[in-house]
């Protein structure tokens, strides 16, 4: 992506150039280690149109290097290469199966005088190796949801399926990487919680178990308002990824109908059911039209012995969104989803339009959220509940940050100093902009908050976090 | 640490005559070559074993690149005693765990992939490593790299030489690499820029070992004092804190005692700087960098040659001019002990004799001044001179004009066994490496940690790093700090008098 900031002094443009991707690929040294059969090693690559010699090269180098890192700890090589141009990450999901990205490091190009070519500096330390290293363990874990383990792959269809597979999901998740707007969010992960009282709270767990139980294909629920998680039976790893596919992909591609207008031809058929408004995101998009066929998403999630395959339904209304998940080996007809419109459908309408009360009415007692005053971010690693108020959208295309990109960046560092050590710690640092910045780490949780206080000092600034601790524990 | 060079052409040693010089008694090189011992000419002992001078040889060094036939400067001696500090470790094996252990692994190797040094483990059982990673770099696109992994691997090129350090130090690549070119400007301040790239251009794949024979212990103690000595990592040279009378009265004797071609007189007690005193033209162009003093240092604690009496020898000085030799007289003044040394770097390789006498006429001096006496009597800092509770340590660095000093505290308990005192260095350095970032720097760092709080701070005027106890609160470290920076002020006589003295130059 290319940014442009005109430079008054001297006239001419500088060109601001952010990361990208340049490179990604899979592979496994065990496969085709003959000589002449090199090719064999490379399951995927990214671009494909690159010369054969030399994905063969760039993936040998890859060995070499891990080769070569083993050599001094066995059992933790190479993680990443650092080179003047650009960063390549290295990240090994399953014995022998390599995953490897290359980012181009961003550069600033400076225009020359009397036409010669522009002199282009590099910026290697604005990447951060854990954000980055984050993102390829995303991709793993992404592609891991739609298409269990490589493993799992090979047994069921040797390394052809594996490579098809490995073509069809990353092709159109590429597209997806917004190498620039990657931070520190990215390396927790997280997901972002609603806040709710305990009789809504109830209310919903009670709706869940109904439908459980009238239900008795379903295995697992999970229960979203908002783009903010409430309940989910999944693993937290598994909620994790799958959280992040609903707001990244799924929701914001269907938010747009709703929010056109009644007479809009986006909205969708209501179907003649004024009963509710409840529909399928994934599945049948018309039950009315009996021709019409369907599909739901399927995904793997880990069980205690491995894995198992599931329907995805994601029914919503209104603003709340429930996901039910039906074993794979079931076939789902069209009287299911009937009969689950008709029984869900109602329930989830009122009870959206419930939370939505209770949520209105509890914002007037407590006042105005004082929270927001504060530009921080939250996560905590044991329910993996992040809250940032810094990040005004995040979705896999914009990251809009109300802070200056470079005390992103600062708060990477911290995480990074954070991961060091595993005790509690605190790291307090004025930066050249007279920004103080505070991270703190105790007890498994970890906050990030920014101070615009030039003149403060230590004490001071000591203070504020208090103040925000103080209110976080108050409203929790 | 890349300082523009400002030779001026070179105007003390004709370009085409670099030797190697031969020590005239002690050792028995196995390299031994008839030609060149008796090219050299005055072998004189003096009956007490305290005069050993090692003269010039006349021949060149071959510089058709085949290689010196002369045996190594009296700087590289073959060891005939290892002192403890030194254990060799070329004999490790370096299939075992505890070689892959090791913190910090450095290795210097040719373009070629020729081995040329390995701190642990001898350069041939590392042949195959080293080929490795020659073949990374030349794959790898030109430039810097750095794999990381538990451990970070730097490569760095700099002419013909590709230096590769392996640490799980947890440092960054820039201070590594800032390692890796230490030790580049240790290698050349035994060889000189210009005599490898003339070596290796004639013969691509020259075995440098044969010129460095002897001098493992010298990169060695290199590599140990980088891990272990906080003026490294300041860029800036530990002086020992003298009252502003005596650092005077030093310098005025040394400025005395001067001969045509002497350009540098220092003074050292104890690896730390006492003064120095430099040739008044020579300080209109440049300056001796606090990287340049290291290395003197270095050289001189690395070899315990020294201690006994007198030696002539050359030293190149990298930053200052990298590519020809100053002729280094070094002798200790205060045998048996050998703690303080007098350094005299002359330009004029026949100019022993003046210089010897120049040392005997500021020896003279120091006695009618009872100087050694009043120098043994000083001390390293201590944080309880202070007279702050929790602060446990501090290094303090002034942007001064005069010259890049530091003062610091000695390490004291907690940190008294080595672990901890690398430990406490490790964090200075991340912090440092965090303030000095040059996409987003910092000014002031304050990291409360489970076995201690740190504060690093950074100012227009000074640079300070302090080390309290955890459970400090934040008002008491910030009072802590300003009754410091106050103490500090107090003490500036002893800390900034070290001026670079001149003296006239004398045709």
């Amino acid at each position: 992506m290319l940014m442009i900031s005109p430079r008054m002094a001297s006239g001419m443009q500088e060109k601001q150039y952010t990361p990208s991707l340049l490179n990604f690929f899979v592979y496994n040294p065990t496969f085709g280690q003959k000589e002449g059969e090199e090719e064999k090693k490379i399951l995927f690559y990214h671009p494909s149109d690159v010369e054969k010699n030399e994905k063969i090269r760039n993936v040998g180098l890859c060995e070499a290097i891990v080769q070569f890192t083993r050599t001094f700890c066995p059992t933790k090589p190479a993680k990443s290469l650092h080179t003047q141009k650009n960063r390549q990450f290295f990240f090994e999901p399953e014995d022998n199966f390599w995953i490897v990205m290359v980012v181009r490091n961003p550069m600033i190009e400076k225009p020359n005088k009397d036409g010669k070519p522009p002199t282009v500096e590099y910026q290697e330390e604005e990447i951060i190796d854990t954000v980055y290293g984050a993102v390829v363990k995303q991709c793993y874990s992404m592609y891991k949801l739609f298409n269990g383990t490589f493993g799992r792959q090979m047994e069921a269809g040797g390394v052809e399926l594996l490579i098809q597979k490995l073509e069809k999901f990353f092709y159109r998740y590429l597209q997806t990487l917004h190498l620039q707007s990657c931070d520190l969010l990215d390396v927790f992960g997280g997901i972002s919680f609603f806040p709710l009282d305990k009789m809504t709270y109830l209310k919903i767990q009670s709706f869940v178990n109904r439908v459980e139980e009238s239900l008795s294909l379903i295995k697992y629920t999970a229960f979203l308002y908002n783009d903010q998680l409430i309940w989910s039976g999944l693993e937290q790893d598994d909620m994790r990824i799958l959280y992040k596919y609903l707001t990244t992909s799924l929701f914001p591609r269907h938010s747009e109908p709703e929010l056109a207008g009644r007479d809009s031809p986006l909205r969708p058929e209501v179907a003649g059911n004024l009963l509710h408004y409840g529909r399928f995101l994934t599945g049948p998009t018309n039950l009315k039209d009996p021709e019409a066929k369907f599909r739901f998403p399927k995904i793997f999630v880990s069980t205690e012995d491995g894995y198992e395959e599931l329907h995805l339904i994601v029914y919503k209304a209104m603003s709340a969104a429930a996901c039910f998940m039906i074993s794979a080996s079931v076939e789902l007809t069209r009287d299911f989803c009937e009969q689950l419109d008709g029984l869900v459908g109602p329930q989830l309408t009122l009870l959206a339009s419930d939370i939505c009360e209770q949520f209105t009415v509890n914002r007037r007692i407590s006042g105005p959220e004082k929270e927001p005053q504060f530009k921080f971010i939250y996560f905590n690693h044991m329910n993996l509940a992040e809250k940032s108020t810094i990040h005004m959208r995040k979705t896999a295309s914009v990251c809009l940050t109300s802070v200056h990109p470079d005390l992103m960046k600062i708060l990477g560092d911290i995480n990074c100093d954070f991961a060091r050590v595993d005790e509690d710690e605190e790291i307090i640092v004025k930066a050249m902009t007279d920004y103080w910045v505070v991270g703190k780490k105790s007890d498994q949780r970890e906050l990030y908050v920014i101070l615009n206080q030039k003149n403060a000092n230590l004490i001071e600034v000591n203070e504020e976090v208090k103040r925000l601790c103080g209110i976080m524990t108050a409203s929790a | 640490m890349e300082r523009d060079m400002r030779g001026r052409g070179n105007p003390w040693t004709p370009s085409g005559l670099i030797g190697q010089f031969s020590l005239s008694n002690n050792v028995s090189s196995p390299t031994l070559d008839k030609e060149t011992e008796d090219a050299a000419t005055d072998n004189d002992r003096s009956d007490s074993g305290e005069f050993v001078v090692t003269m010039l040889a006349k021949a060149k060094l071959e510089e058709q690149g085949i290689g010196v036939k002369g045996r190594s400067s009296p700087l590289l001696e073959v060891g005939t005693q290892e002192t403890p500090a030194f254990i060799s470790h070329r004999d490790e094996d370096v299939t075992a765990e505890s070689w892959r252990q090791h913190r910090k692994h450095v290795f210097v190797l040719s373009e070629a992939g020729k081995p040329i040094y390995s701190r642990y483990g001898s350069e041939e059982a590392l042949s195959s490593t080293m080929g490795v990673m020659m073949a990374l770099v030349s794959f790898v696109q030109s430039g810097d790299n750095i794999i990381r992994s538990e451990h970070i691997v730097v490569f760095l090129q700099k002419g013909p030489l590709v230096l590769v350090c392996v640490s799980s130090s947890r440092q960054t690549e820039q201070q590594l690499r800032g390692e890796l070119l230490y030790v580049y400007y240790q290698i050349i301040s035994m060889l000189t820029q210009a005599s490898i790239s003339r070596i290796f251009e004639h013969k691509k794949n020259y075995d440098l070992r044969r010129l460095l024979a002897g001098s493992e212990k010298i990169l060695d103690g290199l590599l140990n004092l980088l891990d272990s000595d906080p003026s490294f990592l300041l860029a800036a040279v530990h002086c020992l804190p003298l009252a502003c009378s005596l650092r005077d009265s030093l310098s005025q004797i040394l400025q005395k005692a001067i001969t045509p071609n002497l350009v540098f007189s220092i003074l050292i007690a104890r690896n730390q700087l006492l003064t120095i005193v430099q040739e008044k033209t020579v300080i209109e162009d440049a300056r001796l960098e606090p990287a340049d003093v290291h290395l003197l240092l270095n050289l001189i604690g690395a070899s315990s040659a020294f201690q006994a009496g007198e030696i002539w020898t050359p030293i190149c000085l990298p930053l200052f001019n990298p590519d020809c030799y100053f002729y280094a007289y070094i002798s200790y003044l205060d045998p048996p002990e050998c703690t303080v040394c007098l350094l005299l770097l002359s330009t004029d390789k026949e100019a022993f004799y003046a210089v010897a006498e120049c040392k005997r006429k500021i020896e003279e001096a120091m006695m009618a001044q009872n100087s050694l006496s009043l120098i043994a009597k000083v001390q390293s800092y201590s944080v309880s001179q202070v007279g702050v509770s929790d602060l446990r340590h501090f290094m303090y660095k002034p942007f001064d004009v005069t010259g890049c000093f530091i003062t610091y505290s000695k390490m004291e308990a907690p940190y008294s066994s080595e672990e901890e005192k690398m430990r406490l260095l490790d964090l200075y350095r991340y912090m440092h490496n965090r303030i000095h970032s040059t996409s987003r720097p910092l000014k002031l760092i304050y990291h409360v940690a489970e076995r201690e709080t740190l504060l690093a701070w950074v100012t227009s005027k000074f640079e300070l790093y302090t080390c309290f106890s955890p459970l400090v609160t934040k008002a008491c470290a910030i009072t802590a700090i300003t009754k410091l920076l106050r103490w500090i002020k107090k003490e500036e006589d002893r800390m900034n008098s070290l001026k670079l003295v001149l003296f006239p130059y004398l045709s």
